[in-house]
């Protein structure tokens, strides 16, 4: 038995309320994924404009994760290797998007800011952190390539619906309540930091006697 | 015997090619160390996927990271070095050689910054430095990818006689501007005085210096270990989702300057890419790293 609870994607609003900030846990079922500021303003205007996106997120997830997927010799199509993108180069775009499509999950890197945490809020919706430089591992999990849109953007921009087994562990960074870790843990650091410079000051001085 | 263009050449894709698919020894043995010692256990968990993916990686011959940054090379030429061929282009000519060649193939992450473009080619790619070891009859080349994690969080900042109380709370405030953004636990490069060039550079190859090396100037060294114990005390953790490891090691190394004193302060990534090694005279090569 894992040490990890594990959840089915796209998850449900009742699985995503279910989890704390700080809790690890493993991913089966469909994700959709993109590490591209373009691929998600598209996505935005489709929000804006009333069109269909290349295929419903509805309740689903979108993943900062970038891919290098490509055809394959019987028609379908692979991905060869996948990780985590820095998530808060998308913070304007994401409150929109999770509250538009109602997604449950969110996730890549680094955290997403409080109009996100808000969003995320009021939706039901998770952010999952995942291992940066974790290429090896995440790859692995992948069982399927679903679909893949955006095809005339660079490989990491499309946007790809796969299918995954036993993906993570994977943190619970940010949750359905308003916790977040990444902003928990700047207050931490900023709460911490004149201890941590007269700490510096001290040291410095047995340093020089 | 020279040290030729086709030499050159094939090292600089290999060493690029070498920098993907592992994660340095000092870097994984400063992994384990933090394991030893970290308190919290999520942490802990994300230290040991850590660990298991920079094993995967070697095991499967993988990239460790789906983003191979941009080509960054080191270029040191002995003063005694004969070379035969144009060997800045050899570097450029090997970069494209390993897009060519090289497999699973790389993500196009060379930006025009103008336009956002994103290719394999780009003006003034790839990026390299060029340094001269008096008296030796080598090249050495070192290759560090850089991608957002190993380059977005660097910072610089000019300071007049600055006492060692305001260089280090700058370094502390470079540090929680960057927070939990750029894949922790990293190694912190710390460049002070010189000229604004000078100490970006000296801050950069600070991080190149192995893990675990003493710095041979006492003040420095006391400087480093001080620093260490400070950035850890911050809390971000691996991956930035809490812990007692935020950095494996600071390292720190300054230049003379004028009295207006820049203090650069960059970061490597966990996976801290970065191959070396060296063409010699008699035509073998000698790898570090």
């Amino acid at each position: 038995m894992s040490e990890f609870r594990r959840l089915t994607m796209p998850m449900s609003r009742e699985d995503a309320r279910s989890l704390r900030a700080g809790d690890m846990i493993l991913v089966d079922g469909e994700i959709v994924i993109t590490a591209g500021l373009p691929t998600v303003q598209r996505l935005v205007a489709c929000a804006e404009e009333g069109r269909a996106p290349p295929f419903p997120l509805d309740g689903g997830s979108l993943l900062h994760l970038g891919s290098y997927s490509q055809d394959t010799a019987d028609g379908g199509l692979e991905i060869l290797y996948m990780n985590p993108t820095t998530s808060t180069r998308f913070n304007r775009l994401m409150p929109g998007l999770i509250r538009h499509f109602g997604l449950t999950a969110v996730g890549g890197k680094g955290g997403l800011d409080a109009d996100c945490v808000q969003a995320m809020q009021e939706v039901g919706c998770i952010y999952l952190s995942f291992l940066g430089g974790g290429a090896p591992l995440h790859s692995a999990a992948i069982e399927a390539v679903r679909e893949v849109a955006y095809s005339d953007l660079v490989a990491h921009y499309r946007l790809v619906r796969l299918a995954v087994r036993g993906l993570g562990p994977l943190t619970v960074g940010i949750d359905t309540h308003g916790n977040s870790l990444f902003d928990t843990l700047q207050e931490q650091a900023q709460d911490r930091l004149p201890a941590i410079l007269a700490q510096l000051a001290k040291d410095r001085a047995t340093a020089g006697g | 015997m020279p040290i030729t263009y086709d030499a050159v050449k094939a090292l600089s894709a290999n060493l690029y090619d070498w920098s993907l698919r592992a994660v340095p020894a000092d870097t994984k043995d400063g992994l384990r160390r933090a394991l030893e010692t970290e308190t919290q256990d999520g942490a802990r968990k994300v230290l040991r996927m850590m660990l298991g993916s920079a094993q995967k990686a070697e095991q499967e011959d993988r990239f460790v990271c789906s983003d191979a940054g941009v080509p960054v090379y080191h270029v040191t030429i002995g003063s005694a070095a004969r070379l035969d061929g144009d060997i800045k282009a050899a570097i450029s000519d090997g970069f494209d050689e390993l897009v060519a060649r090289i497999s699973p193939p790389l993500l196009k992450h060379v930006t025009n910054p103008l336009t956002n473009e994103r290719g394999y080619k780009g003006r003034g790619m790839p990026l390299v430095t060029w340094d001269v070891a008096s008296g030796a009859d080598w090249v050495e080349i070192l290759c560090q990818p850089k991608a957002l994690g190993s380059g977005r969080w660097a910072a610089l900042e000019t300071f007049s006689f600055p006492t060692l109380a305001e260089i280090e709370a700058y370094v502390m405030k470079v540090v929680l501007q960057a927070g939990s953004q750029h894949c922790p636990p990293v190694i912190i490069g710390v460049g002070i005085g010189g000229s604004f060039d000078v100490a970006a550079r000296i801050a950069s190859k600070a991080t190149m210096r192995p893990i675990g090396s003493v710095n041979d100037e006492p003040v420095l060294a006391a400087m480093e270990e001080r620093l260490l114990r400070a950035l850890n005390a911050t809390g971000f953790g691996p991956m930035g989702t809490g812990g007692d490891t935020t950095a494996l090691a600071v390292h720190v190394d300054y230049a003379a300057g004028h009295g207006y004193t820049p203090v650069a302060v960059c970061f490597n990534c966990w996976i801290n890419r970065r191959t070396r090694a060296r063409l010699h005279a008699d035509g073998s090569v000698e790898r570090f790293e």
